[in-house]
C-alpha cells in the first residue's frame, strides 16, 4: 500500500547566528540573523523519504509563516518530497494555532502518517505533535529513534527506523526514555515525532535543487483552513541569561570540599 | 539605459575621462527567485564540505584528492554549474556560478579549483563555441560529471607568450593528427575532456591556432604524474602528451586557425569564477582571524583590542567588499550580455587575486606562531592563494593588457587626428572636424570651463558626494595621463612597462573604488544611510586610499627612477648574483 507521509519544515534561526534579546525584551534582534530548518523537521523529511523509497508513496511537506519559509518547503522539496503546502501566516503564532492549521491539513490530506519533528530550536516547546495526535484521535509516538548507531550499516543504506507492519496497518516505532529505549507499536494513522539519533539527513544535490523549483507548491491561510491563530500566549519579557561570573581556582581538595559545602551549599 | 552587446567597456570610455555610470549603476543583484536558490546551494555545500576540514588538511598534505570525494562532488552536481539545463546542468549565471565558486572556496581551494577548471576553462570553449551538434555529445557527460574537462595551452615554452606553443596538428583526411606536450594542466589527471590549442599553419605560422577537443579514450593521449605543488596541493596538475593523436575534424571548436581568440575569450569569462573564489578565500580568512584575534589574550587583554590588530582586521574588510563588488559587476556585464569587458575582467582577476594575498598574510600575521602551525588552516590557504597571481594570466601580463588595451581606443583617436593632420589640406572641413571633437576633448581635461560630456556621475546618491569628487578628478587625472603618456611615447608604449604598469595601476584602483561605490550608493538607497553606515566607512576608506595611490602614481610619471632600477637589474643580470658581500 503507497504510503503519504505529511511532514513539517519550520523556519528556525540557524544556531550558529548570534541570538541576543531586543533592548525591549520583546524579542531577539533579527538583524543579520541567518535562518535553517528545523533540524528535527529535516531529520522527520528524511524518515518520511525513506519510508516512501521502500514502501512507494508520496512525501507532503508543510509549513506555516511568511513566503520566506519557502526557502525551508523549497529544501524538503529538493530532498525528494513530492509537494508543499505553505499557509500563509506573517505574525505570531503559539504551538496551539500551528497544531490547529497541521489538524486541518491532515484532515483534507488524510496521510498515513504525520512525523514532526519532537521540538524547533527557536523556542523549544515540544508540544505541536501531541496536541496534533490528540486532536486528530490518532495514536502518537513521541522522539522517535532506532536501535543502531548513526554509523550503522542500516544507517549507511538508508534503512527507514520507522516499521511498518507487513498489513501496513501498524507502525513500530524504538522511542528513546530515561535509561534506554522502549518500543511502541501505533496503529496508523499515527503522529511521530523525531529525536536527534533518528538518522542523519541527506543534502540535496545541487540539480534537485533546481528541480524543487517547479515542484507544486499549494498556498492556504489559516482562515481558508478555518483556524483561529490568534496566539493564546504571549511573550511578557525576554533578556539574555545573566553572564557567567568568573571561576575561581582552589589551592587543594580540602578547599575545594569546603567551598561546596559552606558556600555553594552543593554537598 | 540597460547593458547591451554593443555598450562600451567602461575603463576605455574612463580613459578619455568619460563616466559610464549607466554601466555600473544601479548596482546588480541577483532575482528573488535565484537568491533562493543560491540559499539552497549555499547551504548543501556546507552539508558536504563543512564535516571535512580535517579530511582537507589530510588531502593536502597528500597532495591529492580521493576518488570517493570526486564521485561525491559528481553526486552533488557540482561539474553540472554552468551547463544549461537543456543539457542536464543547472544554467546557473555567471553571478551565480561565481558566488557557488566563493561557497565552496570558503571550505577548501582545491576543491574550488577541480571545479572551476572544469566549468570556467575546460569545457568553456564548448559552451562559447561549440556547434549544437558537438554540445549534444560531451555536454551531458560533461554536467554529470561522467567527463571532467581541462584546458590545455601552457607548454614548457609557451607561458604567458602562448602564440608561441609548439604543438602542431596536421590535416590528414577528414582527421587532425595532434602532436604536442602540455604542462601544469589542472584536472589533468582527473579529466576525460580536454580543450588543446596546436599550431595548424606550420611552426612558423605564429598565428595559426586552433582548438580542439580531445578525449582521453582517442589512442596517443597519454597524461604525466601529479605534480607536487606548493599551494592548491590536492587539485590535480599534470603533464598531458599527445602522440600522434587523430583527431576527427568534428572535434575543431570554433574556426580552424581562430584558435588564439578561442583561449582568451575562454580565458576572459573564466575570471570571474576566480575572483570569486578570491572573495571566498577573504570572508573564510576574516571569519577565523577575528575570533582568533578576540580569543588570544596578551599583555592581559584579547589582541583584538590592540590598534594594530584592528589596522589589519580593518583593511582585510575594505579589501574584501572592494574585491566583491568588482566581482558582482564583472559578472553582471557577463550575464547582461556585455562584451567588451576584457578590461575589467582582467582588472577584477589582478585585484582580486592581490587582495586575497594580503588578507590571507594578515590574517596569518594576527594568528602569528598558530598561524604558522600546519594545525591550523591559514598557512594552507596561503599557499592556496599564491597560484591566483599566476595562473590564468600573470598579474605583469595582465597589467599590461589591461594598460594597453584600455588606451587603444584613446590612441586611436590620436592616430586619426595624425592622420587627418596629414590629409588637412586635402579635406579641410572633414579634417577640422576631427580636429575640433579631439581639441574639445583635451581642452575639457586641462580645464574645467569647457563642459564635456558624462564627465560626472549622476546617479550615485548624495550620502556618497565627497567620494563622488574625489573619484571625478581622479578621472581626469587619468585621462590627462594617458594622454600625455601616449603623446610621448607614441606607438613605443608597448615597450615601456614601467609606465604602462602605472596607468594600469591607476585604472584597476579606479575601476575597484567605482564598483564600490556603486554598491554602496546602491544600498543607501534601498537601505537608507542609518542603516547602511559600515559600508559609507568603506566608502570613505577606500576611498582615501585609492586617492592617495593614484596620486602617488600620478607623480612617479615623470618624476621616477625607471632608468636606475633598470640599470641595477642590468647589473645583477649581468652578474647573475648580488654583489656587494660583505666578507
Amino acid at each position: 500500500m503507497p504510503l503519504k507521509i505529511l511532514v513539517t519544515a519550520k523556519r528556525v534561526e540557524d544556531s550558529e547566528s548570534k541570538i541576543r534579546a531586543n533592548p525591549a525584551g520583546t524579542g531577539i534582534v533579527l538583524e543579520g540573523l541567518k535562518y535553517k530548518m528545523n533540524p528535527f523537521d529535516e531529520i522527520g523529511v528524511e524518515e518520511a523519504l525513506r519510508l516512501v523509497a521502500k514502501h512507494g508513496g508520496e512525501v507532503v511537506v508543510a509549513s506555516i509563516g511568511s513566503k520566506d519559509c519557502h526557502e525551508q518547503l523549497r529544501q524538503a522539496l529538493a530532498m525528494g518530497a513530492t509537494r508543499a503546502i505553505w499557509v500563509n501566516h506573517a505574525g505570531p503564532i503559539d504551538q496551539l494555532g500551528v497544531a490547529g492549521c497541521l489538524m486541518k491539513i491532515c484532515e483534507r490530506e488524510k496521510p498515513n502518517l504525520a512525523i514532526l519533528g519532537k521540538q524547533s530550536i527557536d523556542d523549544d516547546q515540544n508540544q505541536v505533535g501531541q496536541y496534533l495526535a490528540e486532536w486528530l484521535g490518532w495514536s502518537q509516538a513521541t522522539f522517535a529513534s532506532k536501535e543502531e548507531s548513526l554509523d550503522s550499516d542500516a544507517e549507511k543504506s538508508k534503512t527507514p527506523a520507522l516499521k511498518l507492519t507487513a498489513d501496513g496497518a501498524w507502525v513500530t516505532v524504538v522511542r528513546e526514555v530515561d535509561g534506554g529505549l522502549e518500543t511502541l507499536e501505533c496503529k496508523l494513522p499515527a503522529v511521530v515525532t523525531t529525536d536527534l539519533r533518528l538518522n542523519q539527513p541527506r543534502f540535496s544535490k545541487l540539480p534537485d535543487i533546481m528541480k524543487a523549483k517547479t515542484k507544486p507548491l499549494e498556498e492556504l491561510t489559516p482562515a481558508a483552513l478555518g483556524v483561529d491563530v490568534t496566539p493564546q500566549l504571549t511573550v511578557t519579557s525576554m533578556k539574555a541569561p545573566p553572564a557567567r561570573k568568573a571561576g575561581i581556582k582552589v589551592p587543594d581538595v580540602a578547599a575545594l570540599v569546603d567551598k561546596l559545602k559552606n558556600e555553594a551549599k552543593a554537598i | 539605459m540597460a547593458i547591451t552587446s554593443t555598450s562600451p567597456s567602461f575603463m576605455s570610455q574612463l580613459c578619455f575621462g568619460t563616466i559610464e555610470e549607466d554601466l555600473l549603476l544601479p548596482y546588480p543583484s541577483m532575482g528573488e527567485a535565484e537568491q533562493e536558490t543560491m540559499r539552497g546551494v549555499i547551504s548543501s555545500l556546507e552539508s558536504l564540505l563543512k564535516p571535512k576540514e580535517k579530511d582537507f588538511r589530510e588531502w593536502d598534505a597528500k597532495g591529492e584528492l580521493p576518488p570517493a570525494f570526486i564521485e561525491e562532488l559528481k553526486g552533488m552536481g557540482l561539474f553540472s554549474l554552468v551547463i544549461p539545463e537543456a543539457f542536464g546542468g543547472m544554467g546557473l549565471s555567471a553571478t551565480a556560478y561565481s558566488r557557488t565558486l566563493q561557497e565552496i572556496a570558503k571550505y577548501d581551494a582545491s576543491v574550488a579549483v577541480t571545479v572551476g577548471a572544469h566549468s570556467s576553462i575546460g569545457m568553456r570553449g564548448l559552451l562559447l563555441f561549440g556547434t549544437d551538434e558537438q554540445k549534444q555529445r560531451w555536454l551531458p557527460k560533461l554536467a554529470t560529471g561522467e567527463m571532467i574537462a581541462a584546458f590545455c595551452l601552457t607548454e614548457p615554452g609557451a607561458g604567458s607568450d602562448a602564440a608561441s606553443i609548439k604543438s602542431t596538428a596536421v590535416r590528414d583526411g577528414n582527421d587532425w593528427l595532434l602532436t604536442g606536450n602540455k604542462l601544469w594542466i589542472t584536472n589533468g589527471g582527473i579529466a576525460d575532456f580536454f580543450t588543446v590549442f596546436a599550431k595548424t599553419g606550420g611552426q612558423a605560422d605564429r598565428g595559426n591556432i586552433t582548438a580542439f577537443v580531445v578525449t582521453k579514450d582517442l589512442p596517443g593521449v597519454s597524461i604525466g604524474p601529479h605534480e607536487d605543488k606548493m599551494g592548491i596541493r590536492a587539485s590535480s596538475t599534470t603533464t598531458v602528451h599527445f602522440d600522434n593523436v587523430r583527431v576527427p575534424a568534428a572535434n575543431v571548436l570554433g574556426e580552424v586557425g581562430k584558435g588564439f581568440k578561442v583561449a582568451m575569450k575562454i580565458l576572459n569569462s573564466g575570471r570571474g569564477g576566480l575572483g570569486g573564489g578570491a572573495v571566498g578565500g577573504m570572508k573564510k580568512i576574516i571569519a577565523l582571524a577575528t575570533k582568533q584575534a578576540k580569543e588570544r589574550v596578551q599583555f592581559g587583554k584579547p589582541i583584538a583590542d590592540f590598534g594594530l590588530i584592528k589596522q589589519k582586521l580593518g583593511h582585510m574588510v575594505v579589501d574584501c567588499y572592494a574585491t566583491e563588488s568588482a566581482v558582482n559587476v564583472l559578472n553582471h556585464f557577463v550575464d547582461a550580455g556585455h562584451q567588451d569587458y576584457a578590461v575589467e575582467a582582467a582588472i577584477t582577476k589582478v585585484f582580486g587575486s592581490e587582495a586575497l594575498w594580503r588578507t590571507v598574510d594578515e590574517g596569518l600575521q594576527i594568528a602569528a606562531g598558530n598561524g604558522f602551525m600546519r594545525e591550523f588552516p591559514y598557512e594552507r590557504t596561503l599557499r592556496d592563494a599564491r597560484i591566483n597571481r599566476i595562473y590564468e594570466g600573470t598579474n605583469d601580463i595582465l597589467r599590461l593588457f589591461i594598460a594597453l588595451t584600455a588606451m587603444n581606443e584613446v590612441g586611436s583617436q590620436l592616430k586619426e587626428l595624425g592622420d587627418s593632420l596629414k590629409g588637412l589640406f586635402d579635406n579641410p572641413i572633414k579634417g577640422f572636424g576631427v580636429l575640433s571633437d579631439y581639441a574639445r576633448r583635451r581642452a575639457s581635461l586641462v580645464t574645467t570651463y569647457v563642459k564635456r560630456d558624462k564627465a560626472t556621475f549622476t546617479k550615485l546618491h548624495p550620502a556618497l558626494s565627497k567620494q563622488q569628487v574625489v573619484f571625478e578628478e581622479l578621472t581626469r587625472d587619468l585621462a590627462t595621463a594617458v594622454d600625455r603618456v601616449l603623446r610621448k611615447h607614441g606607438k613605443n608604449i608597448i615597450g615601456k612597462q614601467f609606465a604602462s604598469r602605472r596607468l594600469a595601476d591607476i585604472m584597476i584602483e579606479l575601476f575597484v573604488l567605482a564598483c564600490t561605490l556603486s554598491r554602496v550608493s546602491t544600498a543607501v538607497a534601498n537601505k537608507g544611510a542609518a542603516q547602511v553606515t559600515k559600508e559609507l566607512e568603506i566608502a570613505e576608506v577606500l576611498t582615501g586610499r585609492v586617492r592617495r595611490r593614484v596620486r602617488r602614481h600620478m607623480s612617479m610619471i615623470d618624476d621616477n627612477d625607471d632608468e636606475l632600477i633598470k640599470s641595477l637589474a642590468d647589473h645583477a643580470l649581468d652578474a647573475e648574483r648580488y654583489s656587494w658581500d660583505n666578507v
